[in-house]
């Protein structure tokens, strides 16, 4: 018992930074992202004694929170065919260019059709490779390796499509 | 390694340290710095994705699994206790049936066992005397009385007979003790008349309140002896 609750501290300790970028990356809401974090522990917990391997403790949080997050989906459908930019934004002080240009990426960013930036997600902050990504999305590597492309591509071209200086510009 | 597949490559993953992809790299500095920009490209992203993590969560995530836990052993402690409580009942009603059901399930069966046990007790020479006043104080129990002294009594006392109080009384035979049983009425014991084995014959009479055995030897005239008891022993309401 007191193992376990010490197996699940390390755990909750190691990784609900990296799960909760997660999961506000797959549904755009700080509120949800974190009810869908505390459902994915809460099930690990349940569960801890199946995982066997700590190595692959983070695919399998993600994999619980996805089918968490797919829940989600099967119990309400929410209007979020379309969702308003406002919602997405950050709206943490902008108090430096680099926050603005976060605030700016993030936005691009959460534009992204999701079957593109999940596996930018999973690459970039989770740092799995390939062969992982697609084994946590049930993908083949290859439409992995087009997605992440593809992700980019957009990120890129949409950077350089902005000017130079962003902001209101007045007189 | 061609430009478009250099593009892709590099593009799915700008981190890769794929052999074909470093030596294209290597190759050409046009690459070199495009895939610079990229690995640029990735820091900013890597930057705007680390979204800042609400301090309290870990706090949140563990408190809500202790109370989660907490209302597991809850439950489980209510189930012990519950298996416990079963387990107490079952061993009590064992208990309850080895120590006060009948043992043996018909009357003679069980005289015969009770007599053979006290054999080495009394002696058919004997003097001790019980007298009718002491026996009758004893019947008193049974709502019974002797009116007359039937034969000479050698013992009369209180026993168990299967579980319930019952009078012992044991007369001098003829050639050795006859036991007479005095037995509140019991379901659980089937009654039987006659019964007997190699050595000792007992014969059984069921009163109103109670059946009347009475065990001896082969020798011994044991109808006489029942009416005899049949006709001094006058019942009371």
């Amino acid at each position: 018992m007191i193992t376990k609750q010490v197996r699940y501290e390390a755990l909750v300790k190691a990784l609900h930074g990296d799960l909760y970028r997660y999961a506000y990356w797959l549904c755009h809401e700080k509120q949800v992202a974190e009810d869908l974090v505390q459902e994915t522990f809460l099930r690990a917990w349940r569960a801890l004694d199946s995982l066997k391997d700590e190595k692959a403790a983070k695919s399998w949080l993600i994999t619980i929170l996805r089918r968490e997050n797919a829940r989600r989906f099967e119990r309400k459908r929410f209007d979020m065919g379309e969702f308003d930019e406002a919602s997405i934004t950050d709206n943490q002080s902008l108090s430096n260019e680099q926050n603005i240009e976060n605030a700016w990426l993030r936005e691009k960013i959460a534009q992204l059709p999701a079957e593109y930036s999940e596996p930018l997600v999973l690459q970039v902050l989770g740092g799995f490779s390939g062969e992982d990504i697609a084994s946590i999305l049930n993908l083949n590597k290859n439409t992995v390796m087009t997605r992440l492309f593809r992700a980019r591509n957009q990120l890129k071209e949409a950077l350089e499509a902005e000017p130079e200086k962003r902001g209101l510009y007045n007189g | 390694m061609d430009d478009l597949q250099f593009r892709r490559s590099i593009y799915a993953d700008p981190k890769s340290q794929d052999e074909a992809l470093l030596a294209a790299l290597q190759a050409d500095p046009s690459k070199r710095q495009f895939a610079q920009e990229l690995n640029h490209l990735d820091d900013k992203i890597a930057q705007a994705l680390n979204i800042p993590v609400p301090e309290d969560l870990s706090d949140k995530l563990i408190l809500r699994q202790t109370l989660a836990s907490h209302q597991i052993q809850k439950r489980k402690k209510r189930f012990h206790l519950a298996l416990a409580a079963s387990v107490a009942i079952t061993a009590g009603l064992l208990v309850n049936f080895t120590l006060f059901s009948s043992a043996h399930s018909n009357l003679g069966d069980y005289a015969l066992a009770h007599v053979y046990h006290e054999q080495g007790h009394f002696s058919n020479d004997a003097n001790t005397r019980v007298d009718l006043t002491s026996l009758n104080k004893k019947m008193a129990a049974f709502n019974g009385n002797f009116t007359n002294t039937i034969g000479k009594l050698i013992f009369a006392d209180y026993c168990r007979f299967d579980g319930m109080k019952s009078l012992h009384l044991v007369f001098q035979g003829k050639t050795s003790p006859v036991t007479v049983f005095v037995v509140p009425k019991n379901d659980q014991i089937s009654f039987s008349d006659t019964f007997s084995d190699s050595k000792l014959i007992g014969q059984s009479a069921a009163f109103d309140k109670a059946n009347i055995i009475v065990v001896g030897d082969k020798n011994e005239p044991l109808s006489a002896w029942q009416k005899k008891l049949g006709n001094n022993i006058s019942w009371s309401i």
